[in-house]
């Protein structure tokens, strides 16, 4: 055999020439991801820790029994926390039975095409931007009644049904095939096999799937300035009337220039961002819980 | 009281006996009905912003896409500004969101360790957690003067010849909107991201490296060209998320009328004039353009979503028939 | 079997809580609520009148500074039961808005703060130079027309960021009205409304916007409520008028610049009182400016707004002063009452 020249350079395998700057290549991109991620964490430790670090001291019991200040006096979020409240307690009455059916509907009696066209329905108007679901609700609803918790309900009820409705299908299609026939076999009728049996096994992903939309939901602001923005400061429970809630008036604090209401911003957004967080981890924890349930099962 | 027998005098029996159950033929009514009422509610919104920007559409017709314009006093109306901050905010988001993004997959999936993996993935999904106004708030009193009084003397003192970083440093204008908007894309596309690289069949992977390629030769090889749909629907997802994001986005870009090279200055974007202007609109025809801009984001952000769909489904596709 | 149905009920409880709570909503309560929405000028005034009323008649009042745009719309589409402005309605606005009064119930001024630390006096300032910062002519503190202004200020060389409102306002209303009165260019460039396309400068959301802009931004200028300015410890600046002296938006300013309205009142067109004539007074300020509230004539609940209204304009003005809002002149008073009987319940 004749050996052509042998150029180290372009020999792969010996540890000088290609292998040794293949070998830096390496190093140097996991050193990007590295730095990717500890970009990521920094930023998120940044925002938590500015929150925290500026909400903290304005958090009192008058912060949370007080209701928002008018012009140049102290005030707390009393209001705002009962009307995020109910208006997301309301939207969740809306839009939870809803989303159930539509993902039976999608797993259970609906041909494949028309679950594919219903799947791209639901996609879609999950990508419709918050503002639009709030002009949109504006023009319906508001426009000659004025405004009022139950219409915010229902722009919020808007954004959380494709993400409801999409988890709870995802978890259905995962029943086994073998429950729902043999409870059909016994003879229990369809629509019962489905409620007794089938959802209570899809319980865990379909709460979880209702947690992260009620933790999306919570910190929307957009729908919510066009539905319920003016209200009076005071707690109140009427929901035929616009109530404060927490987002809104996070974004009224963050223009101001009273240092004062600046200060209670950052109380609210860390009031609101924990909620939200605490129901995320809930969220994680029983998605973790119902992945190990089926893979030990 | 479970019954599992035919009981001739229920209610409904004669429906079953031939076949059809009275339960489930109201159930299934039911959910049926739940499903036309999600579509008819997709249709019902595309209808009434569009319906009501009407006015608008025939007042000024297509060419207010590209005109620039914004004068309430003169009743002349036209989305180009927006159009442009729109654009240029989320491109510069989704340059440097998604080599970030996908880094970060990297890093959950090929190298942390598989005790780190899971709090820091956790830690990055967070921050999609966030409420964009929180992050809007924390953007103007905190990144915004930082931004002007750090990052954008320090841009300007080497790249000070280009337009793009000429003209005074300010807290509200293009460049913060943009940095807000990449850490909002970020999570989502690397969480995307992490799902499509964590199931790349290990098989093609272990047989790159069999080869001889070193990991990163096989990410790049493999995993890159398995996934690459998948990173360019995760990409469009979050463009997608950053067209749509109006209230951060209206706190720290200044609300400007006109286009400025610079990315300094203040700008708008759709979401951002629609939020800023819509209930204080003083005569019809601002509503109406208002709302125009409204369908104009409607559409853009429907195209996205749909592109980003068809791509995920013929990826589905593909991937099956692995 | 029984958990389902004890479930079903539940939910349907809940449901039923829910529903009857919103749509029973006691009338009582509702009758004496007042609900409006708009300019954020008067807010520190109105925030003052609420417990007032609360006490007085027992009616609950809430509002809510959108922006006069805002107040505007909302009352057109009678989204609310009162709306407050700045800016008068227009012809147009006022046939959409299908028979509503336009009635001022405010007075105080436009004050122009500016964020310079460490300035070694006040800085004063004349129309032509504002307009011309507006107009983005004038870009530099340093610049020859201000210094001209300010012969003893050390001006520096720092850029003037002009702020204005990016959402609909009365106080761009009046603030464009008066430029345009003093600068030509300014009106045929910008013109006057509740929104314009100023060539430079900031958007800001509200009257807490733009002071808050202003007083994070070195250099920055705005236009704004004098309450704003003065609950923000912004220094604001002295403006030229028609006498040839600075004056500020302090009460006597004020009342000078209304001094020249006629003794009986017949349209708000003679309610404009920028940029006053020379016989006003010395001190009269030049950016002054009344506010309104918005009624529809034909209302369910006349008897409250105009018990809500006839207080304002009479025992409300009292609580005006320390926030510089002057008590309303008598031949205004007049025009108030007059305008407040034709609101009529339905």
């Amino acid at each position: 055999m004749t050996a052509a020249p042998h150029d180290d350079r372009y020999d792969i395998t010996t540890r000088s020439g290609g292998l040794r700057r293949r070998r830096i290549t390496e190093k140097v991109f996991a050193g990007l991801a590295v730095g990717s991620a500890v970009v990521a964490v920094g930023i998120l430790a940044l925002v938590l820790g500015t929150v925290i670090h500026r909400g903290i001291t304005e958090l009192s019991l008058d912060f949370f029994t007080k209701p928002r200040p008018l012009f140049g006096q102290a005030g707390g979020i009393a209001d705002a926390l009962v009307g995020s409240a109910l208006i997301v307690g309301m939207a969740m009455v809306m839009a939870i039975p809803c989303s159930i059916l539509v993902a039976i509907f999608m797993s259970e009696y609906a041909g494949p095409r028309v679950s594919v066209g219903l799947r791209v329905v639901l996609d879609v108007l999950n990508g419709v931007p918050a503002i639009i679901v709030g002009i949109f609700v504006f023009g319906l609803l508001v426009v000659g009644r004025g405004q009022s918790a139950i219409f915010g309900a229902f722009a919020l009820a808007i954004l959380m049904l494709p993400m409801v409705a999409r988890a709870t299908q995802e978890v259905l299609e995962i029943v086994p095939r073998s429950l729902r026939e043999a409870s059909l076999a016994l003879g229990v009728t369809r629509w019962r096999t489905t409620l007794s049996i089938i959802l209570p096994t899809a319980i865990g992903g379909i709460l979880t799937g209702v947690v992260i939309a009620v933790a999306r939901v919570a910190g929307e602001t957009a729908p919510l300035l066009f539905t319920s923005s003016i209200a009076a400061n005071q707690v109140s429970a009427d929901v035929s009337n616009a109530l404060p809630t927490l987002p809104v008036t996070i974004f009224v604090f963050s223009e101001s220039p009273d240092p004062g209401e600046q200060a209670a911003g950052w109380a609210a957004a860390l009031v609101l961002i924990l909620f939200v967080l605490v129901l995320n981890v809930i969220a994680k924890v029983v998605a973790g819980r119902q992945r190990r349930k089926h893979e030990g099962a | 009281m479970t019954s599992v027998g035919f009981d001739p005098a229920a209610p409904g029996a004669d429906l079953e006996r031939h076949g059809i159950r009275l339960g489930d033929v109201l159930f299934q009514g039911i959910a049926v009905a739940a499903s036309l009422a999600a579509t008819a509610l997709l249709g019902l919104i595309v209808y009434q912003v569009t319906s009501d920007a009407w006015p608008a559409i025939q007042e000024f017709g297509a060419s207010f896409i590209w005109t620039e314009a914004w004068d309430p006093v003169k009743d002349v109306y036209g989305a180009l500004t927006f159009v442009y901050g729109t654009v240029v905010t989320s491109a510069i988001a989704l340059l440097l969101a998604t080599p970030l993004s996908i880094a970060i997959a990297l890093f959950l999936t090929e190298i942390a360790p598989r005790r780190l993996a899971a709090p820091i993935a956790t830690m990055v999904e967070l921050l999609a957690a966030i409420p964009s106004v929180v992050l809007g708030l924390w953007g103007i009193l905190v990144f915004g003067p930082w931004v002007r009084d750090t990052l954008e003397p320090f841009l300007q003192s080497f790249l000070g010849w280009c337009p793009l970083f000429s003209g005074d440093p300010s807290q509200a204008g293009m460049l913060p909107a943009a940095l807000v908007l990449t850490i909002m894309i970020i999570p989502i596309t690397s969480a995307i991201c992490r799902e499509l690289f964590s199931r790349t069949p290990r098989d093609l992977m272990d047989g790159s490296m069999a080869l001889g390629s070193t990991r990163w030769e096989a990410i790049r090889g493999v995993m890159f060209a398995y996934a690459a749909p998948g990173i360019a629907a995760a990409v469009l997802l979050g463009l997608g998320r950053a067209f749509g994001e109006a209230i951060a986005v209206n706190q720290v870009i200044g609300g400007a009328n006109s286009i400025n090279v610079s990315l300094f200055a203040p700008a708008d974007t759709l979401g951002s004039r629609i939020a800023a202007q819509y209930q204080g609109a003083t005569s019809s025809l601002q509503v109406g353009a208002i709302l125009y801009l409204g369908v104009i984001l409607m559409v853009i952000s429907l195209v996205t979503n749909v592109v980003a769909q068809v791509i995920v489904t013929r990826f589905e596709r593909a991937r099956r028939a692995y | 079997m029984k958990r389902g149905a004890l479930a079903a009920l539940a939910l349907v409880g809940v449901l039923a809580l829910v529903a009857g709570q919103a749509l029973a909503a006691p009338s009582s309560t509702k009758d004496t609520q007042l609900v409006g929405t708009g300019a954020t000028f008067p807010f520190p005034l109105i925030s003052k009148w609420i417990p007032e009323v609360g006490k007085a008649y027992g009616i609950n009042i809430t509002y809510s500074p959108t922006g006069s745009g805002a107040g505007i719309a909302a009352i057109t589409a009678r989204t609310v039961d009162f709306g407050a402005s700045d800016a008068p309605l227009s012809d147009q606005q006022l046939a959409d808005c299908k028979g509503c009064v336009v009635i001022p119930w405010a007075l105080a001024a436009v004050s122009v703060p500016y964020n310079l630390p460490g300035l070694n006096g006040r800085v004063n300032l004349s129309g032509p130079t504002l307009a011309n910062i507006y107009l983005g002519s004038i870009t530099s503190w340093n610049d020859p027309a201000i210094k001209k202004l300010n012969p003893k200020l050390n001006l520096p060389d720092t850029k003037i960021t002009p702020v204005y409102r990016s959402d609909g306002s009365g106080t761009t209303y009046a603030y464009t009205n008066y430029l345009s009165e003093v600068s030509p260019a300014f009106k045929s460039r910008v013109g006057v409304n509740t929104s314009v396309n100023f060539p430079t400068g900031v958007g800001a959301r509200g009257s807490s916007g733009v002071a808050g802009v202003v007083k994070g931004t070195p250099g920055a200028l705005t236009y704004v409520d004098a309450a704003y300015s003065i609950q923000n410890k912004l220094q604001f600046a002295m403006i030229l008028n028609k006498a040839g002296r600075f004056t500020t938006p302090g009460l006597r300013g004020i009342s000078q610049a209304v001094s020249q309205l006629p003794k009986k009142i017949t349209s708000p067109a003679q309610l404009k009182i920028v940029d006053p004539p020379k016989a006003a007074g010395k001190l009269a300020y030049p950016i002054s400016t009344f506010t309104y509230v918005i009624l529809p004539t034909n209302a369910a609940k006349a008897a409250e707004l105009r018990k809500f209204v006839y207080w304002a304009v009479t025992q409300g003005q009292k609580f005006g002063p320390p926030l510089f809002f002057v008590p309303l002149p008598t031949p205004v008073k007049a025009y108030a009452y007059r305008e407040l009987a034709k609101v009529k319940a339905t």
